[in-house]
């Protein structure tokens, strides 16, 4: 095994470490919510693990394993080298650093403003150190993510080591993820102009579409996380900022758009590039409609900048307009998504008859979930409709949930059962992997089903009720959390039954 | 029907249609072909994808109009609503609480009332809740802001307010059962 497969590798075992660590805390939060072990998991603890808890599961686990994957398939698919093998092991060491002392926040000094981080919440009710534990935390996870983005931008767009500096990349970058040079040639006149673009292969222009969202993203949250650490700095030297420097409705609009990036962008993008990528791969077909695709992701990618406002939905004092224009372009993910899926199962269709490898059933499925759980996101993500599901289980369960387990977490599975033999030269037992992917897709949407319909029948999210109200909505969801977590220890008993413990800590020695 | 059930009927609905297509789907392409299909690549869009997309593209619009329509109720009281509301609560949250009017909020059934909740400190949401548990309506108070929502309750009875925003370990006891009574007039 090379450096470039350990390096991949070490990534995703990081991230099926942090998987297990969100599972057990998903686990315990749904006993919670059930009034069991009330004596030992008081409401501080609870919300401390709330908060921390998608740090691990996006950061942990879904940005790990993805950048594992992208940091081997990048270089590969473009028969490059990756710009900085040693930058790309710091990033880990700072991703593992930053997950871990952001969880540290939560499971030691209870820190528990929610990943929402509504200001002032993060710097009024809490002391200076928890602000200073959490913001350095979740700076670092910020800085390895722009590390990741260094790395990819310059093994995309330099032609070789040296050959231009952070100018020129930023250059390429701009014009080719927003097609700068065909809209230059329009201007001229030119009618017959072929975006330089389309000399990328498509996984490639999706991997760095998504990164300039991320990229975004990345920017705006380490702003937010560097602001707390500043407050809790200030604090324990005795000379505190006031909060009200800060307006909450500006922050709040600057915050959504920032963490949206992710939801509506990234996660999208990276998805439809891992898709495009694995689908041809897997059937041996040619991805359907390759030039309509690149636009789709295009049009993704510009989408993805203007639909903050559906999380300020029941925010009165928003401006009208804004929540209408967040609405509408809501809707254009609607048409982007629908145009991928369509492209990935017209692929599949193409190649007929099929085998469904464990990698390709993950593929199918996963679009199935995301298919679920965007059809909630835009049942909610409207004016009207947000009076009624805003905040309540059902954004969390159906939505969110089925859109990130069933959805991505099986994306992510399938990189893995696809990649994993070109990396190892084994094969994980078929039939267990089977039934992971199956037990995994099946207790996810269980779970955030029973989730739904608590929050159609008016239960909120991030809520603890003390009076068993909404509990056998929330013993089903348990259910289905049980059923998941069963998928993943078959997955664990699989993985190490096919490598070897030897190995995995082979990969994980420096 | 509550807008809550008839939402939930219908994606329940669509996910079943969803289900049994991906079942198909995988069971049609596990076969070989009844006759080949075209193969190569396709330079421009493909007429059954142009189909797909202007199906999607009409769902968009269908969607919008649906939602920007005074068929929901939300939208009827806040974006259509000629007449003036009758009555003006207000509302005050800080420190974790509700801080309620003097006196006991009594509203008439089937008037439009406007609420505007404040926030001192922190975002809270407001929430109204019947007394089976269900969501009648709520919005987001951010502090330093005017937060302003009008409604026309339809049912009698009494109703629970709730903070529906996350503010801290102390969010889940800010709530006031039987707040609010909604009385027939006349």
């Amino acid at each position: 095994m090379g450096p470039r497969e350990k390096l991949a590798l070490k990534y995703v075992l990081a991230g099926v470490f942090w998987l297990g660590v969100a599972g057990i805390e998903g686990i315990l939060m749904r006993l919670r919510i059930l009034n069991l072990l009330t004596e030992i998991y008081t409401p501080e603890h609870y919300y401390a693990m709330m908060t921390v808890h998608p740090f691990v599961g996006i950061y942990g686990w879904a940005y790990m394993a993805v950048m594992g994957a992208f940091y081997y398939l990048v270089p590969v698919v473009l028969k490059k080298d990756l710009y900085s093998e040693w930058v790309a092991n710091l990033a880990w060491y700072v991703m593992m650093a930053g997950v871990l002392i952001t969880w540290l926040s939560g499971f030691l000094f209870s820190y528990s403003p929610l990943y929402t981080l509504y200001w002032p919440l993060p710097v009024v009710e809490y002391n200076g150190v928890q602000q200073i534990v959490f913001g350095f935390g979740s700076s670092l996870i910020f800085i390895s993510v722009l590390m990741f983005f260094f790395n990819m931008f310059a093994t995309i767009f330099l032609p070789q080591r040296g050959a231009g500096g952070p100018g020129y990349v930023a250059k390429e970058l701009l014009t080719l993820a927003f097609n700068l040079d065909k809209l230059k040639a329009k201007t001229k006149g030119i009618k017959e102009y072929l975006p330089r673009v389309n000399n990328y292969p498509v996984f490639v222009v999706g991997v760095f579409r998504g990164c300039v969202d991320t990229t975004l993203n990345a920017i705006v949250l380490l702003l937010v996380s560097l602001t707390i650490g500043l407050y809790g700095i200030t604090e324990v030297l005795g000379n505190e900022l006031s909060p009200s420097l800060i307006d909450p409705l500006i922050y709040k609009n600057v915050f959504w758009w920032g963490l949206d990036l992710i939801a509506d962008g990234n996660v999208l993008i990276f998805t439809a590039a891992t898709w495009y990528f694995l689908v041809p791969l897997l059937t041996n077909q040619p991805l359907f409609g390759e030039n309509v695709v690149r636009s789709v992701i295009l049009a993704d990618l510009v989408i993805s900048l203007f639909v903050w406002n559906h999380h300020m939905m029941s925010d009165t004092p928003q401006p009208l307009f804004l929540l209408v224009q967040g609405q509408i372009f809501t809707w254009g993910e609607l048409i982007t998504m629908g145009l991928t899926m369509f492209a990935v199962l017209m692929t599949i269709w193409r190649a007929r008859p099929v085998e469904y490898s464990p990698a390709l059933l993950a593929i199918v499925l996963s679009i199935l979930g995301y298919a679920m759980g965007g059809s909630a996101g835009m049942i909610q993500a409207n004016i009207a409709m947000n009076r009624y599901f805003h905040n309540t289980q059902w954004v969390i369960g159906i939505h969110g949930h089925i859109q990130l387990l069933a959805g991505l977490s099986l994306t992510v599975f399938a990189a893995i059962y696809a990649l994993a033999p070109i990396l190892t030269g084994k094969e994980m037992d078929r039939r267990l992997s089977y039934l992971h992917i199956v037990l995994f897709f099946v207790g996810a949407v269980v779970m955030g089903l029973s989730q739904g319909a608590a929050g159609a029948a008016g239960m909120l999210r991030r809520t603890l009720y003390f009076n068993g109200e909404y509990a056998g909505y929330m013993s089903v969801a348990a259910i289905g959390a049980f059923i998941m977590a069963v998928g993943f220890l078959i997955f664990l008993y699989n993985f190490v039954k096919t490598y070897g413990l030897k190995s995995v800590v082979e990969v994980l020695k420096p | 029907m509550e807008v809550q059930w008839a939402v939930e009927m219908f994606y329940y609905s669509l996910i079943t249609t969803y289900t049994i297509v991906i079942l198909l789907f995988i069971y049609k392409t596990r076969k070989p072909p009844k006759i080949s299909t075209d193969g190569g690549v396709h330079k421009g869009m493909d007429r059954r994808e142009k189909i797909w997309m202007y199906s999607l593209i009409t769902v968009a619009i269908i969607g919008n109009i649906i939602f920007f329509s005074p068929l929901i109720p939300s939208m009827q009281y806040n974006i259509y609503l000629d007449e003036e509301p009758v009555k003006t609560i207000v509302i005050r949250m800080e420190n974790h609480s509700f801080i309620l009017p003097e006196e006991p909020i009594v509203i008439p059934l089937g008037e439009p009332v406007e609420f505007k909740v404040y926030s001192e400190d922190l975002t809270y949401g407001f929430g109204v809740f019947r007394e089976d548990g269900m969501l009648v309506f709520q919005m987001q108070v951010v502090p330093g802001y005017e937060n302003r929502l009008v409604w026309v309750f339809t049912e009698p009875g009494n109703y629970t307010i709730r903070s529906t925003e996350y503010s801290g370990p102390e969010h889940p006891y800010m709530y006031i059962e039987d707040a609010i009574v909604v009385e027939e007039v006349g």
